[in-house]
């Protein structure tokens, strides 16, 4: 039952575009891209890590293959490749230290670090400076470029099938598992004595994260034909955690299902303004207080509540970071 | 939580949110949308504010007209950018694809980028308030209007007459570290490189973050080459008055100099006080230059209950100017409207006779010409100081 | 870059001062998230509602400031009360749910700001406009007064949590709760108390920050990010560790601006930051 509607939702997919005026076009891309932002995110937040700085590795996947396209003509779907690698390989190195702090901590390292990305991107004129880099090009299918919004469509349905695919069955392998065990320092603690490497599968899912996200980054980009220290900031940041905690964290399907409503609504709200924000914020907060599970657990809406008074008379005071 | 139920869930949500996604189809025929691609929330939204209510103003007054044998009302739609550039790529998306907008006054520099390809591939009538000069304005725009003087524009009228004026001879620039910034700080140069016969030099080049409230730092590397004339570039209201009375704390007794169009000289003198003395002000009238303008100010005052940014009159005169041009060529085609908009002159604009220009500099005839005036602020009070027309090739 | 003796004093000085705001904005934070280890990014928003509330009790109103600054402090009281009971008591022991649901708060207070108050720049005129000069080196009147209230502000923190029962006890709560527990404190109570009065000292923070640059409902996201930075440096849990942080970020700034730009401090900043939280990841003088 579950494989007939996934394959009809993809059919849907794949068929019913052409019909799309090209604005639906546009939400549906937007869309595909925050639901991989949002998964590629889950990867580490289900390992108990919290996130505000992942859009420095989405610019960094932006960044480099619009250089590459603009500056040495590489194909851009080379450059797609490029933009995740570097943005792994920058996850790696930096995932070296910053992979040790917890909770807050880690938290801040990763925004400090987008923010310093950002701010080399505004100073030094090979990156475009504040003006950022114009005239990306669109990729080229048979000797066509992609510059309509069907054409380009299919490339991100494309890249977020595979990736949303690769994510999905990442969860569910030992992998997968084995980031769960590590999601708070006690819990760490004990896969380590069982002789998990913790900070090697930390390190591993990082990758991971900001491979997807430098992926999708990069075609980001291309979409825009633009990319700037502007685009990728802290709020887009928030904005993917916010997907996750709406969404909820008890499963795959939550943030995807975060990302796909918290974008549909902020379409709808195109005049609204501040009022946009604060709806924003609202949800957040109501889905956090009387959600416990995100809106993926509304049908057991009842269960989580009482499990979480259950939890609730035993909770400390003091709370510790994960 | 049992699989069947999470995917069912998760096919509500989809399904919700295709509805929720689902835009209102487009309306009929009679109204004439006017897009309004600003950012009305975050740190630029009083721009946007500004744009959009001069443009409500200017739907009011130009009622019901007449295009072919139809009758039509301007509708002004606001697409919130947030200054943001994927949030603008939406709005116009949005505003293009979906609402069938043709015209529309579209604020930023920074935002104008991504969403060139589309105004070019469907010919949208684009009324910019962008300050950057070339990338915008060139040939390959032909529907792209810049309805502002541009920093080039700017400099190259006010700048040189302004240091000879004052008699200043060292000259020094602190902007925001962003496209702005920047480019104003370029422009200044190559104005007082060509002054260097008359013995003034440019000192100091000093930059900030865009949002930063202490400058101290900053005006320290300037003063210490001891200039008795700061050029704010793009620095905000907020920027301006801060580094006024910082700088003044410092010991600089020198003047500023500022081009950003949101100034309100309350605003200024209230954080500034006493040491926001001696700051001019480009694109500030102290005196309203005609009636229009002084009109328009006070409605702006009733309805809204404060001053009007400065993007108002502009914006009011832009949509007007366009509107007429409509009218008088009884089509909606845009490329055949931008084409008589640029021939046509317009002398109802609230600053004066305006005109288009800048075939020589930008290699299309789209930035606006007209008066640009100079104020200098004297005890919390904006005095006139020049007003000069654009000059512009 | 020519570097002059008077200029870099005057820049040590200069940044003293602004450590010294620092420092006064990061207090309130230091406290709850010293006690609670929550993470209360509302804390920005705080300030920026103190600092609001003296424009429109003291500067529009035309209240005294002595009865303004009263008003503030229950206000920020009863408002600290309210959002420790209403949210941060219910995601007890979430981590991430708590710091999430603070930026939620932050955003809903920053939006909120932004449709009532408007979006052109405002300002507080100077309690105390002027300037000392020490030996040729320029110290503005109004931050030397903010400086003043951060040392005392800061003198009688230490004194409550050094030296009283109450602080006593919320130092209990936070090395062992359980036992803390066991012996008799009120736990909740500790709770309340720490939001409460850190929602003040942000409150007051702003009131007092209020007249040396201007306001706007968005002036609270560089307090926080500011205070942040200054916790993590100095330490989680110390108050020295505070002070000390905030001090050494406002010479950096400062000086580092001097003699790099504006543009290379900033990103100096962080990279300090950085290097601390690698070298000694609890803080400069915190406790593991």
């Amino acid at each position: 039952m579950k494989t007939a509607a996934l394959v009809l939702l993809l059919l849907a997919l794949v068929a019913l575009p052409p019909l799309a005026e090209p604005y639906m076009l546009h939400v549906a891309i937007v869309v595909l891209m925050n639901a991989v932002y949002a998964e590629a995110l889950y990867v580490i937040m289900r390992m108990g890590y919290l996130s505000f700085g992942h859009a420095g590795y989405i610019a960094v996947g932006a960044y480099t293959s619009a250089l590459l396209a603009t500056k040495l003509g590489v194909s851009v779907w080379l450059g797609f490749l490029a933009g995740g690698t570097a943005a792994a390989l920058l996850a790696w190195l930096l995932g070296m230290v910053t992979l040790k702090l917890r909770g807050i901590y880690f938290s801040l390292s990763v925004f400090a670090f987008a923010e310093v990305v950002n701010a080399v991107f505004r100073a030094f004129d090979f990156f475009g400076g504040p003006a950022g880099i114009a005239g990306v090009p669109r990729p080229m299918f048979f000797g066509a470029r992609l510059n309509t919004h069907l054409g380009f469509y299919y490339v991100v349905l494309g890249a977020a099938v595979i990736s949303l695919g690769f994510l999905y069955r990442l969860a569910a392998t030992r992998f997968g598992f084995t980031l769960l065990a590590l999601r708070t320092r006690d819990t760490e603690g004990l896969a380590e004595s069982v002789g998990i490497d913790a900070a090697r599968y930390k390190t591993l899912a990082f990758v991971v994260s900001c491979f997807f996200c430098g992926l999708m980054g990069a075609i980001h980009g291309h979409y825009l034909r633009f990319v700037s220290p502007f685009v990728f900031t802290f709020f887009f940041s928030t904005d993917l955690v916010i997907f996750n905690m709406v969404g909820g964290l008890g499963s795959f399907w939550g943030p995807l299902a975060g990302a796909v409503l918290l974008t549909a609504l902020g379409e709808q709200l195109f005049a609204a303004g501040y009022y946009k924000s604060l709806v924003y914020a609202v949800v957040l907060l109501v889905v956090i207080l009387a959600l416990p599970g995100g809106l993926i657990q509304l049908p057991r809406l009842r269960e989580a509540w009482a499990a979480r008074r259950l939890r609730w008379a035993k909770q400390p005071v003091v709370t510790t970071e994960r | 939580m049992t699989r069947p139920h999470r995917i069912l869930t998760l096919f509500a949500v989809v399904a919700l949110s295709v509805v929720l996604g689902l835009p209102p189809s487009a309306h009929a025929q009679k109204p004439l949308k006017m897009g309004a691609i600003v950012p009305v929330s975050g740190p630029a939204a009083a721009f946007g504010l500004g744009v959009q209510r001069g443009m409500e103003f200017a739907a009011e007054d130009i009622g019901v007209f007449t295009v072919g044998s139809d009758k039509y009302k301007l509708e002004v739609v606001t697409y919130d950018t947030v200054y943001d550039p994927g949030k603008t790529v939406a709005a116009m998306n949005r505003a293009v694809y979906n609402d069938g907008v043709k015209y529309g006054v579209i604020i930023g520099a920074g935002v104008h980028p991504p969403i060139l390809p589309i105004i070019r591939e469907t010919g949208f009538l684009d009324l910019a308030f962008a300050a950057a000069g070339r990338q915008i304005t060139n040939g390959e725009n032909p529907t792209v209007f810049r309805i502002m003087a541009s920093s080039d524009q700017l400099y190259q009228t006010h700048l040189q007459p302004i240091i000879e004026r004052l008699n200043v001879k060292r000259v020094a620039t602190l902007g925001p570290n962003d496209e702005l910034g920047k480019n104003d700080a370029k422009v200044v140069r190559v104005q007082v490189e060509a002054m260097k016969a008359k013995g003034v030099q440019l000192v100091a080049e000093e930059y900030y973050e865009r949002g930063a409230k202490d400058f101290g730092p900053a005006l320290l590397r300037l003063i210490a080459h001891k200039p008795d004339f700061i050029e704010t570039d793009g620095s905000p209201t907020g920027s301006i008055a801060l580094i006024a009375k910082q700088a003044r704390e410092l010991g600089f007794t020198g003047y500023f100099l500022n081009s950003t169009a949101v100034l309100e000289a309350k605003a200024i003198s209230d954080i500034a006080g006493k040491a926001g003395d001696n700051i001019i002000a480009l694109r500030i009238w102290a005196k309203p230059p005609t009636q229009l303008y002084a009109q328009l100010a006070d409605r702006h005052q009733k309805k809204y209950g404060e001053a009007a940014p400065g993007t108002m009159w502009e914006a009011y005169a832009a949509t007007k100017w366009v509107a007429d041009v409509i009218q008088k060529t009884g089509t909606f085609d845009t490329k055949k409207v931008a084409d008589a908009l640029a021939q046509s002159t317009y002398p109802d604009h609230p600053f004066g006779p305006a005109s288009w220009g800048g075939e020589k500099t930008y290699g299309a005839k789209r930035q606006i010409i007209l008066p640009i005036p100079a104020a200098i602020l004297k005890d919390g009070k904006w005095e006139p100081f020049d007003v000069r027309t654009g000059k512009f090739d | 870059m020519e570097v002059y003796l008077p200029l870099l004093a005057q820049g040590l000085a200069i940044g003293v001062l602004t450590g010294i705001l620092y420092v006064l904005v990061a207090l309130g934070l230091t406290l709850i998230y010293g006690i609670l280890h929550i993470v209360n990014f509302a804390h920005g928003e705080i300030y920026m509602l103190g600092a609001m509330a003296v424009l429109y009790l003291h500067v529009v109103a035309g209240l005294p400031l002595v009865p303004t600054l009263a008003v503030i402090v229950v206000l920020a009281l009863l408002l600290g009360l309210a959002i420790e009971r209403g949210i941060f008591r219910v995601l007890r022991g979430q981590w991430l749910q708590l710091v999430v649901a603070s930026v939620g708060i932050s955003l809903v207070i920053q939006s909120i700001g932004w449709i009532a108050f408007g979006i052109q720049e405002k300002s507080v005129p100077s309690y105390l406009p002027g300037i000392v000069d020490l030996f040729g080196i320029r110290l503005p009147r109004e931050r030397l007064l903010a400086a003043g209230v951060a040392v005392v502000l800061v003198a009688a923190l230490y004194w409550l949590v050094y030296r009283t029962r109450v602080g006593l006890a919320m130092r209990a709560i936070e090395e062992d709760e359980e036992t803390a527990r066991m012996l008799g404190v009120n736990a909740n109570r500790v709770a309340s108390l720490s939001v409460a009065l850190g929602f003040v000292l942000a409150a007051v923070a702003g009131a007092f920050v209020a007249p040396v640059y201007s306001l706007n409902p968005g002036m609270g996201l560089e307090p926080i990010l500011m205070s942040f930075l200054i916790i993590i440096v100095g330490g989680l849990g110390s108050i020295t560790g505070t002070v000390l942080a905030g001090l050494l970020v406002g010479v950096i700034q400062s000086v580092g601006a001097i003699l790099f730009g504006s543009e290379a401090a900033y990103g100096l900043v962080f990279v300090v930051m950085i290097a601390v939280l690698v070298a000694r990841p609890a803080g400069l003088l915190g406790r593991v």
